[in-house]
């Protein structure tokens, strides 16, 4: 009976613990705390920080309990994200909740959204000198487009290795898109750039709400094939939504399957999380370039607005460019904040949406182009 | 390998400068597709646009015979058209014509106002084509563009 006891003491969480798992247990708690208390991105930080509270309770291995274990429940789960099931899925819920008129009204500001993507490419070149591998620095820079389910997508692809680590920093800098962007905008603008008022957009007819998704996919996936499971799911979503006749498929996306494919992402990205898989010097080198990623990638949006500015007759405001990281709609709200505490009269979320969905666009397009040079 | 060793390694420059000029171009053109889409959409719309350029005909307008007193009236109101400014009055063309001593001034600034070498500014004076009055000295035939609403 003893040995019994003592048999089942040794296979209990407190007898297997290590710190590590001890680590992500807390980070896991303030990822959910993030999530509840201050608000920030509820909706992915609340299943990823549950996620790692599961993927971190200590396991005897060989239970087939554990996430990495084959035949085990979550292994099935996370299924959906090795093999990039879920990002498209979540594009399409994405696509059939977003309103392109904005950028309809004047695609010049498209260009923002690409601008922005530059940072994918800097950061991809900071990886690599870091000494990751062309496949691992694909997927890091890929954070920069401020996009989970793309990150996701092509890190499933390229270094699935890495899913864990950059899944949380790519979700965990879009958290916090109110802390980083901010005093980025502010350093590379005058307080007369962040005062222009834009010109009100002119009114988008239905007809080109449809066409566009159609145009877009067709344009961008001849340009660059590899993005079409992320880009095509997004077109089509948009499509469902504008064509009104699928209101019911369209509610369906934006709302059944969306919501399905990010609790299943969530909760089994964060349950790869585990201590000894994750807390890893490559972790780290993945944060810190996570982060120079986003910023690189907020100057680069902010930049080019001001060198639009050069040429254009009527101004916009360069506070938009941040926009261009396609964190939806949280950059975009970003900029309204910071425009507004300028000028409280000054309305720029509808302009900086533009961008916004645009960068959405890009960082598919950049997921795609990587992808498509590395394999 | 770490720092620019690894960069140039990897072919990592050619790599981020192709990776960036084909996000740059996929949102170019289609930036550039859409800012055309609702102008197309607009002559979708309105085919009546359509018709009214391919209205537009080009009619070829034979000059009518003149006679040779003509020609040399055609011909002193040249040199007298050069003189003049380019906007002008036509009581004060012929005022000169007449002291010139050019034959019929009345008949023969008709017939260069028939012919479109004279013509009305709308602002109540009136303008000369060079082209059409060395066409009539050459007897060459004049196109006319006519506009059918």
């Amino acid at each position: 009976m003893d040995t019994l006891f003592l048999d089942f003491l040794q296979n209990t969480g407190f007898f297997l613990c290590d710190y590590r798992n001890l680590i992500m247990i807390l980070v896991g708690m303030m990822f959910i705390y993030l999530g509840i208390a201050k608000d920030y991105e509820p909706l992915l930080l609340v299943p990823i920080g549950f996620g790692m509270l599961i993927g971190n309770i200590p396991i005897f291995k060989g239970f087939g309990l554990g996430i990495y274990e084959k035949g085990s429940v979550l292994s099935y789960l996370y299924f959906g994200v090795t093999q990039g099931i879920y990002p498209p899925l979540i594009f399409m819920g994405i696509g059939a909740m977003t309103d392109f008129s904005t950028l309809l009204a004047r695609p010049v500001l498209m260009l923002l959204g690409a601008a922005a993507q530059a940072g994918i490419f800097i950061t991809f070149l900071g990886a690599l000198a870091l000494g990751f591998t062309p496949l691992e620095a694909s997927s890091i820079g890929i954070i920069g487009g401020a996009d989970g389910p793309t990150a996701i997508f092509l890190t499933a692809k390229l270094a699935p290795h890495l899913i864990g680590p950059i899944a949380v920093a790519a979700y965990s800098y879009m958290a916090l898109v109110p802390v980083i962007q901010p005093p980025i905008m502010k350093l590379l603008t005058t307080r007369k750039e962040r005062l222009i008022r834009m010109e009100e957009p002119r009114a988008v007819s239905k007809r080109e709400k449809i066409i566009f998704p159609v145009i877009a996919f067709l344009l961008c996936c001849f340009l660059a094939p590899a993005a079409v499971p992320l880009l095509g799911m997004l077109c089509f979503g948009n499509l469902l939504k504008e064509a009104v006749v699928t209101e019911r498929l369209a509610n369906t996306a934006r709302n059944g399957i969306i919501d399905t494919a990010t609790i299943l992402l969530g909760i089994t990205v964060g349950a790869s999380t585990q201590g000894d898989v994750f807390l890893t010097r490559s972790s780290v080198g993945i944060f810190l370039l996570g982060a120079l990623s986003f910023a690189v990638a907020t100057a680069c949006g902010v930049l080019f607005a001001k060198a639009m500015n050069v040429f254009l007759k009527i101004k916009i405001n360069p506070l938009i460019g941040a926009a261009g990281v396609s964190a939806v709609p949280d950059s975009a709200r970003v900029v309204q904040t910071v425009g507004k505490k300028e000028d409280p009269t000054n309305f720029l979320l509808m302009h900086a949406m533009a961008p916004n969905v645009s960068g959405v666009i890009g960082s598919a397009i950049a997921a795609g182009v990587l992808w498509s040079l590395m394999v | 390998m770490y720092g620019l060793n690894a960069i140039t390694a990897n072919n990592g420059l050619a790599i981020a400068l192709v990776g960036i000029t084909i996000v740059f171009s996929g949102l170019v053109s289609l930036s550039i597709a859409i800012s055309f889409l609702h102008k197309f959409l607009h002559l979708y719309e309105n085919p009546k646009i359509f018709l009214r350029w391919f209205s537009e005909k080009t009619k070829t307008q034979t000059l009518p015979p003149i006679t040779s007193d003509q020609r040399v009236a055609v011909k002193q109101f040249s040199l007298l058209l050069n003189k003049m400014p380019s906007h002008f009055s036509l009581p004060r063309l012929l005022h000169l014509a007449q002291l010139r001593g050019i034959k019929d001034p009345h008949s023969h600034l008709s017939l260069l106002i028939s012919l479109g070498a004279v013509f009305p500014d709308h602002d109540g004076f009136f303008c000369w084509n060079h082209e059409t009055v060395d066409h009539i000295l050459q007897g060459v035939r004049v196109k006319k563009k006519e506009k059918i609403q």
